[in-house]
C-alpha cells in the first residue's frame, strides 16, 4: 500500500459516494425541498402514508420487471397485463360470478401463462425481447378488448374486492402490506435462493451461466412470468383501488416502472439492478410526484420532472462512475 | 507449410541507436484507490525496435499501456514521444499522435467486410457526396499486401481465423501513419505456424521504422522477437535487459522473483492398466469432428494438440452436452452417455474449464463467492428440503477453494472484474473442485496466465489426477503437454492424427502431428 495524497482519495470517495448514493441524496434533498416549501401539507403522516400507499402498486408491478430485467430481457407488456388483468378480474366476478377466491388466481395464473409465453418466444424463437414483448402487448391489449368490448366493468362488484386494496390490517393499509410481502418475497427468491443466483448469472453472462450447467431459456421464461404475475398483482389491486375493471387503467405504468428501476439500478450498486434500489427509486418518483401535485403543477410539468429525473439521476451516477475509476 | 523461425530471430531492427529515443518513460507512477499499479517506471524505446514488456498477471503492463493511450490518467512521472512531452487525455488523442493499441479482444465489426472494417473511422474519399468505395479500395489493398492478407476485401471478418483478424487489426493501424503499435498476447490464440506469421509481419514493420511493444507472457517468443525486453513485477520495472543478455532463466526469475519451482512430471503412473472413466466412439460433429474415438482412464490427464480450429472444442462441446454429435457414441464408466444439456453433463460428473474465461468461465461483476458456487447450488441449501441457501455455506466452499488454489484476492466478497488474469482463471478451475466430479475438461487452461500461476495450476492438474479425476487437457501451447499429460492425442481437420505416450510426447512431435493432413 502506498501513501496517496489526501486530496485525492477524499475526492474519489466523494465521487464513488455520489454515484451510489445519488439516488437517495436527491431523494432527501427533494423530500426537505418540499418540506419546506409546503409545511403544512407535505411533511405530515398523513402525506407519508399517502405516498406509501399510491407507490405500491408501481412498487409490485416495478419488483417484476426487476426480475426480466435482471435476467438480461426487456418487457414492454407488463402494463398491458396489468390492465388485461384488471378487466379480466373483474369481469370474472361480475360477468362469470366468480367468488373472489377462485377470480384472482385464474388471473394470476392466465398472466403467468403470459410471461412464459413471452420467455417461449425469447429463448425458443430467438426474437428480440422487445420486439416479443411489445408483440405479446399488443395481443393482450386485444385479449382486454375482445373480453370485455372496452366498456368498464363497475357495478356488481363485491365490496370484499374493493377492500382488498382499501381496507387497512392492525391500521396499516392492505397495499402497503401487500407491497412489503411481494417485494420482500422477491428480495429473498433473487438473493437466498437457487433460481434466483442463477437469474442473475443468466443475466451477468449468459454462455458463462450456460457452461455452469443453468439451464439459461428456462431460467429467463421464470423470470418473464414473474414480471408477468407482479404485474397482474397490480393490475388486480388498482380494479380494486378505482372499483372497476377499466381497459387502458395500468397502461400508464409502464414508464414509471422502467423509470423505477434504473434509477433503482444506480443506486448502491454500480449499475446493477436491484429490489432494493427498485424500491428506492418508486419512491423516489412518489415523493417527486406528490410534491408536485400539492404544489399544483400543471400536468406537463410532472412528465418532465419525470423524464428529467430519470436520465439526470442516471447520468449522473454513471458519469461519477466513470470518473472515480479513472 | 515449411516453418520460419531463424529470419526473425537473427535480423536486428535498423536504426537501433539512434539519439532521441521514440518513447521515453520516465519516474512513471500511478495508485489506484491506494493500491500501486505502478511505481517509478523507466522505459525507452527506440524507432524500429520490438520493445517486449512481461511480467505476472497484475505486474503493471496493461496499466502502462492504458496510460499510453490515454484511457486512465498518470499520477505523476514523464513521457516523451520523440522528445517532446506527451498528454494525451483519451485514445482518439493517441491515436492522432501515431499509437495504436491492439487488445488482446479485437476490436472489429464481425459482420463487416475486411473493406469497411480497415476504413472504419476514417475519413473517405467520396464522390457527390458518397463514399467512393473504389478508390478507397486501391488504398486499402496496399496496406492488405504488407501484411499479407490474401483474402477478398469483401470477405466478412468473422468467417476469417483469428490469425487473419490479428492481420486485419495490424493493417487497420497501418492505415494511418503510426509510430509504435501495442499488441497485447497477440499469439495467445494463434497456432505456431500462425505466429510465424505474425512474427514477419512484425518484422516488416521495424524495418520501417515502427517501434512495436510487445506483451507477451511466452518468453521463448519474446526472445526470439523482442530487442529489448523489460520486466514488471508489482508495479516496478524490475529488469531492463535486451535479447543478446536475456535467458529464459534470467527473466522467469525476474518476473517470479525468485526461483521456480519444477512442476514436471516426475513418474507417470500406468494409467493404462486403470479402469476405463470414459470412451467414444466413432464421434461426429458437421464438418469439425470427424470420427473421433478415445479411451480415458481414471486418474489420466489426456492432451489433445493441434492447430486452433483442429476440432478439439467443438469435441469437448459435445463431451460436455454443449452440443449433440451427429453419430458415433459415448459411454461414461461403461455405461451409455448422452448428455442433453451442460446441467445433464454436470450431473454426469462432467465438467468443463472454458477456453475463454473472460467470455465463457465467468460472471465478471459477480464476486469470488458468487462465481465459485455457480455449479455448486443445490448442496447450499440451509437444508436439503428447503429452498434457501446458506451465505454462510457459500462462504465456507469459497473460502477453502480460495486457499486450495491460493488465489489472490482482496476477499471472496470482490467482483472477479477486479483480479488478474492467472486468479481469474484459478476461479474458473476453483467453480469444479466443490463437487466429485469424473472427468473434468480443460480448454486452454493456461492461456494468458504468468509463469508463476501457470506452474500451480499445472500441479493442480496433477493432483486432481492423481486423487482419482479424469482430465482432458485441450492445449495450443505445445510446451505444456508435454509438461502435464501422460497421453496426447493430436488433432488434426477434425480426425485424430497420432497418438502419443509417454516420452514421445515431445513439443516437435505435438507439431509434426497437427500438420499431417487427416485426408491423406
Amino acid at each position: 500500500m502506498a501513501v496517496v495524497v489526501n486530496g485525492k482519495i477524499r475526492k474519489h470517495t466523494a465521487l464513488l459516494a455520489v454515484s451510489k448514493f445519488g439516488t437517495i441524496i436527491g431523494m432527501l434533498i427533494m423530500y426537505l425541498a418540499f418540506s419546506i416549501a409546503v409545511p403544512h401539507i407535505f411533511p405530515t403522516w398523513k402525506n407519508m402514508v399517502n405516498i406509501a400507499n399510491q407507490a405500491t402498486l408501481a412498487a409490485i408491478i416495478s419488483g417484476g420487471l426487476t426480475m426480466a430485467l435482471i435476467v438480461g430481457e426487456m418487457d414492454l407488456s407488463i402494463a398491458n397485463v396489468a390492465s388485461f388483468s384488471g378487466v379480466l378480474v373483474t369481469g370474472l366476478m361480475v360477468q362469470s360470478k366468480m367468488p373472489m377466491g377462485i377470480a384472482i388466481p385464474i388471473v394470476i395464473a392466465i398472466s403467468a401463462g403470459i410471461g412464459i409465453i413471452n420467455g417461449l418466444i425469447i429463448t425458443k424463437l430467438k426474437v428480440n425481447s422487445v420486439v416479443a414483448t411489445l408483440g405479446t402487448g399488443s395481443i393482450v391489449i386485444g385479449l382486454n378488448y375482445a373480453y370485455a368490448q372496452g366498456v368498464p366493468i363497475a357495478s356488481g362488484l363485491p365490496e370484499s374486492f374493493k377492500q382488498l386494496s382499501l381496507g387497512k390490517f392492525i391500521g396499516i393499509p392492505n397495499n402497503i402490506i401487500f407491497m412489503t410481502v411481494v417485494l420482500f418475497a422477491l428480495w429473498v427468491f433473487i438473493n437466498y435462493t437457487e433460481w434466483g443466483i442463477q437469474i442473475r448469472a443468466t443475466g451477468g453472462n449468459p454462455s458463462a451461466a450456460r457452461l455452469s450447467g443453468i439451464r439459461v431459456d428456462r431460467i429467463k421464461i421464470m423470470a418473464l412470468a414473474i414480471a408477468s404475475v407482479c404485474a397482474s398483482i397490480t393490475g388486480i389491486l388498482l380494479a380494486s383501488l378505482i372499483g372497476s375493471g377499466t381497459s387502458g387503467a395500468a397502461d400508464g405504468y409502464l414508464m414509471p416502472a422502467f423509470a423505477a428501476v434504473f434509477l433503482g439500478s444506480a443506486t448502491l450498486k454500480d449499475g446493477d439492478f436491484h429490489i432494493v434500489g427498485t424500491l428506492i427509486g418508486v419512491f423516489f418518483i412518489g415523493i417527486g410526484f406528490n410534491g408536485l401535485a400539492i404544489f399544483g403543477v400543471p400536468t406537463f410539468v410532472q412528465y418532465f420532472f419525470r423524464g428529467g429525473v430519470l436520465i439526470l439521476a442516471v447520468g449522473l451516477s454513471s458519469v461519477a462512475r466513470i470518473m472515480a475509476t479513472k | 507449410m515449411p516453418l520460419e523461425e531463424s529470419e526473425v530471430a537473427i535480423m536486428d531492427a535498423p536504426g537501433k541507436r539512434t539519439a532521441v529515443p521514440l518513447l521515453r518513460i520516465a519516474g512513471l507512477s500511478k495508485s489506484f484507490g491506494g493500491v500501486r499499479a505502478l511505481s517509478n517506471v523507466n522505459l525507452e524505446v527506440n524507432p524500429g525496435e520490438v520493445h517486449g514488456l512481461i511480467g505476472s498477471n497484475g505486474a503493471g503492463k496493461s496499466t502502462l499501456i492504458k496510460i499510453l493511450s490515454g484511457d486512465i490518467a498518470r499520477d505523476s512521472g514523464e513521457i516523451f514521444l520523440e522528445g517532446l512531452p506527451l498528454y494525451v487525455s483519451n485514445p482518439q488523442e493517441a491515436y492522432k499522435l501515431g499509437f495504436s493499441f491492439i487488445h488482446q479482444e479485437l476490436n472489429l465489426i464481425p459482420k463487416f467486410s475486411i473493406l469497411k472494417n480497415l476504413t472504419l473511422g476514417l475519413r473517405k474519399k467520396t464522390r457527390f457526396g458518397l463514399i467512393d468505395w473504389k478508390s478507397v479500395q486501391g488504398e486499402v489493398l496496399q496496406v492488405v499486401a504488407k501484411v499479407g492478407l490474401t483474402q477478398s476485401l469483401d470477405t466478412p471478418v468473422e468467417e476469417l481465423s483469428v490469425a487473419d483478424q490479428w492481420l486485419v487489426t495490424i493493417a487497420h493501424a497501418l492505415m494511418r501513419k503510426i509510430k509504435i503499435i501495442s499488441m497485447d498476447e497477440p499469439t495467445a490464440s494463434l497456432s505456431a505456424e500462425e505466429s510465424e506469421r505474425l512474427f514477419k509481419v512484425i518484422h516488416d514493420l521495424t524495418s520501417e521504422g515502427i517501434a512495436v511493444l510487445y506483451v507477451s507472457h511466452r518468453l521463448d517468443e519474446v526472445l526470439a522477437l523482442c530487442d529489448g525486453i523489460s520486466v514488471f513485477k508489482d508495479g516496478k520495472c524490475v529488469l531492463t535487459t535486451t535479447r543478446k543478455e536475456a535467458t529464459k532463466n534470467i527473466l522467469v526469475e525476474a518476473i517470479v522473483g525468485g526461483q521456480v519451482s519444477d512442476t514436471s512430471r516426475q513418474t507417470p503412473p500406468n494409467v493404462q492398466s486403470q479402469a476405463v472413466v470414459m470412451q467414444l466412439t466413432d464421434l461426429c460433429k458437421g464438418r469439425k469432428v470427424n470420427k473421433v474415438s478415445l479411451t480415458l482412464h481414471k486418474g489420466q490427464v489426456l492432451g489433445l494438440g493441434g492447430l486452433v480450429g483442429s476440432g478439439r472444442t467443438e469435441l469437448a462441446n459435445l463431451i460436455f452436452g454443449v452440443e449433440r454429435p451427429d453419430s458415433g457414441s459415448m459411454t461414461l464408466e461403461g455405461k451409455p452417455y448422452t448428455p442433453k444439456s451442460t446441467n445433464d453433463a454436470i450431473s454426469n460428473g462432467v465438467g468443463l474449464v472454458p477456453e475463454e474465461r473472460r467470455t465463457q468461465g465467468l460472471i465478471l461483476k459477480g464476486s469470488v463467492d458468487f462465481n465459485m458456487n455457480l455449479t455448486n447450488l443445490s448442496q447450499l441449501r440451509i437444508h436439503p428440503a428447503s429452498p434457501f441457501l446458506s451465505k454462510r455455506k457459500f462462504a465456507l466452499v469459497s473460502n477453502a477453494i480460495v486457499n486450495k488454489l491460493r488465489i489472490k484476492t482482496p476477499s471472496i466478497h470482490t467482483p472477479v472484474v477486479n483480479l488478474s488474469g492467472g486468479n481469474q482463471q484459478k476461479v474458473v478451475i476453483g467453480k469444479w473442485l466443490s463437487r466429485d466430479l469424473k472427468v473434468l475438461i480443460m480448454d486452454e487452461p493456461s492461456r494468458g496466465v504468468d509463469v508463476g500461476a501457470r506452474a500451480e495450476i499445472h500441479a493442480k492438474i496433477r493432483e486432481l489426477a492423481d486423487a482419482g479425476a479424469s482430465i482432458i487437457v485441450i492445449s495450443s501451447d505445445n510446451e505444456e503437454l508435454p509438461h502435464i499429460c501422460d497421453t496426447v492425442l493430436v488433432l488434426s481437420e477434425g480426425r485424430i492424427t497420432g497418438e502419443l505416450t509417454g516420452g514421445e510426447i515431445t513439443k516437435e512431435a505435438i507439431l509434426h502431428k497437427s500438420y499431417e493432413h487427416a485426408s491423406l
